[in-house]
């Protein structure tokens, strides 16, 4: 909360404001997204706190010049007046510095997924995603790698969202329940399941297997396997020798080379690795 | 369209290239940071195609054909191979005697456990909708590779002192 400051001191401070709004925006108008009007911080900044400025490229690509070629734009900003994650300071660049700045983002604390690019060479979240402070060196930021650029940081994903359709997604069952009311689920059919709900579907993991990379079009990438298995050992469902079958094929599921970059970069601390591993062994025998 | 900014890590390679192109002085004052990794000229092998989506946005990626002898069965065969090769390469240092059986087990299992592997590495980087030809090529040359190499190492086993003995030669030699 610290490095939440007002946008009132972000004029007194100026010292990475833009030259092109500067003049015409009044306080009202340039007030951040990710900033909170906060009296203590207020004074503490305006008596003079050293900037710590912080520059970030970001890939740049915009769909209306198709053959211009995708660029790293700088942006500098002061991480006394920019919130602790990234995309705090993605809001803030879009904000005040660029508004042609294109990314995706919702709910900014986790849950959604739309945030997800490649940040400093590793996918992740840019809402979980803090600003490291600990030195000066330049933060990048990608799009998703191997993903099809709409623009700037939005990755198209077609493709992944098609997979998970093909998974059927869904409980899928033909005896209705004993006491015709839910179906029922023992505590420990239910723990079998935490792990696997909690994905999000971000495709942070999916985009950094170099496996997905090469046969995304064929090969359903850690994250849909991690659903997929999901579906699997769901105690409810009835359909798990079709679900196998789907996947008993050379591409679906067994170009998964035991990479692990999924379980490495997955923001939500899951381990799609282990439930890919956990289906190849269901499957084994 | 969107394909233009397909995979931007390989794009930041592309990008770096007019350094390579421009004049020496303009590469003498640049740093050669970039320089020092690029030594050989870069190729695409098999770039990116402009985006292709199958049917509309809402149908499901299809679903292929069941096939165990692909899949499931190939890997629990692939896993059976090699960790039966750990023992396999440990027995005859380890009992002490050379048994001509166990070596000629040593030798199947390894061409085996090689040519499942090189099928891997055909299968992942030889896509079958992008280069059906390349594919079936490179898959009947491994099968012709591996035949050969059977051949060899047959003719080793009985002609000559087999494969542990030679390694245990060139070991002490």
């Amino acid at each position: 909360m610290a490095a939440l400051r007002s946008s009132a001191s972000l004029l007194l401070g100026a010292a990475s404001r833009p030259v092109l709004r500067a003049a015409a925006a009044a306080p009202a108008a340039v007030r951040g997204m990710a900033q909170v009007v906060d009296g203590q911080q207020q004074s503490q900044s305006a008596s003079g706190d050293a900037a710590k400025l912080k520059t970030f490229q970001i890939y740049r690509w915009n769909p209306d010049t198709p053959t211009e070629k995708p660029k790293m734009q700088s942006y500098t900003l002061d991480l006394n007046k920019t919130g602790p994650m990234v995309l705090d300071a993605l809001i803030r660049i879009k904000n005040e510095l660029d508004p042609t700045l294109t990314f995706r983002r919702s709910c900014r604390e986790g849950i959604c997924g739309s945030c997800a690019m490649n940040i400093n060479g590793t996918n992740t979240l840019a809402c979980l995603c803090r600003i490291p402070t600990e030195d000066n060196a330049e933060l990048k930021v990608y799009p998703l790698p191997h993903t099809y650029v709409v623009k700037d940081l939005v990755p198209d994903l077609t493709q992944f969202y098609k997979q998970y359709k093909s998974i059927k997604p869904y409980l899928q069952r033909d005896t209705p329940a004993e006491d015709g009311k839910e179906y029922r689920q023992s505590k420990a059919d239910r723990k079998k399941l935490d792990g696997l709900y909690e994905c999000i579907l971000c495709a942070c993991c999916s985009t950094s297997c170099p496996s997905y990379w090469w046969n995304s079009e064929e090969y359903l990438g850690p994250a849909i396997l991690l659903q997929s298995y999901r579906w699997l050992v769901d105690s409810r469902d009835e359909k798990t020798a079709q679900r196998k079958d789907a996947l008993n094929n050379s591409m679906s599921l067994y170009r998964c080379h035991t990479i692990l970059n999924c379980t490495r970069t997955c923001p939500k601390g899951l381990n799609p690795g282990l439930a890919i591993a956990q289906i190849k062994k269901e499957m084994a025998f | 369209m969107a394909s233009v900014a397909r995979s931007s890590l390989l794009r930041q390679v592309a990008s770096a290239r007019p350094a390579f192109q421009q004049s020496v002085i303009a590469r003498a004052a640049r740093p050669t940071a970039i320089t020092a990794f690029h030594t050989t000229a870069r190729r695409d092998l098999l770039p990116p195609l402009p985006q292709h989506v199958d049917g509309t946005v809402n149908d499901a990626a299809p679903v292929p054909e069941p096939s165990p002898s692909h899949g499931s069965y190939h890997w629990t065969f692939d896993r059976l191979v090699a960790a039966s090769l750990v023992p396999l390469t440990v027995a005859p240092f380890a009992a002490g005697s050379l048994n001509p059986t166990l070596d000629a087990f040593l030798c199947a299992t390894i061409l085996i456990h090689s040519h499942t592997g090189f099928q891997n590495v055909i299968i992942d980087y030889l896509p079958k909708k992008r280069v059906p030809r390349t594919r079936k090529a490179f898959m009947w040359g491994l099968n012709a590779a591996t035949a050969v190499v059977g051949l060899a190492l047959y003719e080793f086993e009985t002609t000559d002192v087999g494969i542990t003995e030679t390694i245990k030669r060139i070991w002490t030699a």
